[in-house]
């Protein structure tokens, strides 16, 4: 009990230098599809040539901001943070420091921010084999950069258990076929559980199929 | 005193078809006066923690007819009290309650509305678009003896869907019921209707 | 579309439907919490948790929501202008309740224990400063009952 007495005065002191409200910098947020996290800002209305930026990221609930390797004093402005935001059932932080050719430093904090809340999916691979009676769709596993704890990659059928496919079919109409679920035969576009984003167009396959 | 002055709204009821939730009330009639209305709500959770809180319904702030469409307003199985008010210029009448708290569960679900057709040797349906409440279970045969009805569960209107290949020689019949996971019930359903494919079985 | 809590199964409630409901308010309470190194809901009360202590460890989550989160941070809620959103997760949370409340039998100690240690953490924060971390976890509740929905 006395640990986190002094993780909440610590915490609190850390937490509100965290942010101030100068112009070098605005908008620092996730964006993730398929699990890959980036994390981009804008340079802010004051900002001026020359100015750098660093990353820091943490779990929430966590005392300590971690530097991301890579992502330091850089002129870019984005940062791939996807290795160091892994777990999907975790909330995280990242922080964005500009440091103008003045030395003037401003911090900005993303939104608490989820994987699997808040990725998007990408619509799957397809392979399409037509027949002379039937077309076999081919539907590729989406790998993700998730890893288990034993190295194992995972994908999209395994992160989300109640995943389905939409398939379209277009003779002279348009027609969805019945939600398919992998395995199956013949699905063509993905349609994940409905709180996380719908798909846009399909696109090559990799290397492993499936039907 | 001029508040008294402008009567309450009587008579309110909420009449629910399919989901949909319509507040209804007796219209309060002042000669060459258009007099408006103001609707709010509260959940089972506010009337029994937060009694003293209100919600504006999202439709009726300040509205003409003697009716809200409270359906955006009802997000939860649990009973929900509704209340109207009238308004003339700077005047407000008492607040009316609605007499028995409104549960959706109690809405009425009609068997939904299908559109059966063939293209080619395809079988397709559509289905009435009832919002996103309602899933839909289809069921189809071919009309010969010994048959076997298949089922398919749709989970949105609107769009058409393909059930199945057909081949020639036999109808193929198709009938299909709403289904609400939000009350845990479902439709009677709908009347069965029936396509055949003429011509040659395509080759294989 | 419903949970199943190990033993305690609820239909009728639609997670995506809450969870589009806290989006709306998301930011906006978030930002009411700047203290970021103390989480109310961490792993020792979410992880790992069995089937069987499931049922009850909701159950004594969302009760608390109720009676105290909820009940004292209205006045707050109604300032921010978002009753609505407030209103269809409190009253789906109220309706997750009383269905728990029909198939649950005895106390699980490892489920209670859970909870305690969630609650030690909000009790040792100031009042206010404690009800919008916990309303701001919400999506943290969420996304842990999630774990046992199954559309």
């Amino acid at each position: 009990m006395k640990t986190l007495l002094t993780i909440l005065a610590v915490g609190s002191l850390a937490a509100h230098i965290a942010e101030d409200s100068s112009g070098l910098l605005q908008h620092p947020k996730f964006q993730s599809s398929n699990f890959e996290n980036i994390l981009s800002w804008d340079s802010g209305l004051e900002s001026i040539p020359g100015t750098v930026y660093s990353v820091d990221y943490k779990k929430y609930g966590e005392t300590q901001w971690l530097a991301k390797e890579g992502c330091q004093e850089i002129t870019r402005k984005s940062c791939n943070l996807t290795m160091e935001t892994g777990d999907l059932n975790e909330f995280y932080y990242a922080r964005v420091t500009a440091i103008s050719a003045e030395g003037l430093p401003s911090t900005k904090v993303t939104e608490r921010f989820n994987p699997l809340r808040h990725t998007t999916i990408k619509p799957p691979d397809v392979t399409c084999i037509p027949k002379m009676r039937s077309i076999q769709m081919i539907v590729h596993p989406s790998l993700t950069p998730v890893h288990t704890g034993d190295g194992h990659q995972l994908t999209l059928e395994e992160i989300f258990h109640d995943l389905f496919y939409s398939l379209e079919l277009q003779i002279n109409d348009t027609y969805q076929m019945v939600n398919v679920s992998p395995g199956s035969r013949a699905p063509i576009r993905l349609c994940s559980p409905p709180w996380v984003r719908p798909p846009h167009a399909a696109s090559p396959p990799p290397d492993r199929t499936w039907t | 005193d001029g508040v008294a002055a402008l009567p309450a709204p009587q008579n309110l009821s909420v009449h629910s078809t399919n989901m949909k939730h319509l507040l209804t009330w007796s219209p309060v009639v002042l000669p060459k006066e258009t007099v408006y209305y103001s609707v709010e709500y509260q959940g089972e959770y506010e009337s029994l923690y937060t009694s003293d809180i209100w919600i504006p319904s999202k439709w009726c702030l300040c509205t003409e007819g003697p009716e809200c469409d409270v359906t955006d307003d009802i997000t939860a199985t649990v009973p929900y009290s509704l209340r109207v008010r009238a308004i003339l210029g700077s005047q407000t009448s008492a607040w009316s309650i609605l007499e028995q708290p409104f549960n959706r569960n109690s809405t009425i679900l009609t068997p939904p509305m299908i559109e059966v057709s063939q293209d080619g040797f395809h079988l397709v349906i559509e289905l009435e678009d009832l919002g996103p409440q309602f899933q839909f279970l289809v069921a189809y045969w071919r009309r010969e003896p010994d048959t076997k009805e298949h089922a398919k569960i749709v989970r949105r209107g609107g769009i058409p869907v393909h059930l199945e290949t057909m081949e020639p020689g036999a109808p193929y019949c198709v009938k299909a019921q709403a289904l609400v996971n939000a009350i845990g019930r479902n439709s009677a359903f709908s009347q069965t209707k029936c396509v055949e494919v003429q011509g040659e079985a395509l080759p294989l | 579309q419903e949970f199943q809590f190990g033993p305690c199964r609820v239909e009728g409630v639609a997670l995506p439907r809450l969870l589009e409901a806290f989006r709306t308010v998301k930011e906006t309470m978030q930002i009411q919490d700047n203290i970021t190194s103390v989480r109310l809901l961490q792993r020792e009360v979410l992880q790992d948790v069995s089937d069987a202590e499931s049922c009850y460890l909701v159950h004594d989550l969302l009760k608390f929501y109720l009676s105290t989160v909820f009940k004292n941070y209205s006045h707050k809620i109604a300032e921010f202008k978002m009753l609505p959103s407030f209103s269809t997760l409190a009253n789906n949370f109220l309706f997750i309740v009383s269905k728990l409340q029909l198939s649950m039998s005895r106390l699980n100690d490892s489920a209670h224990r859970r909870f305690l240690l969630f609650k030690s953490t909000f009790k040792q924060l100031e009042m206010e400063t404690a009800l919008s971390k916990a309303f701001g976890e919400v999506d943290i509740l969420l996304t842990w009952m999630g774990k046992f929905y199954r559309l």
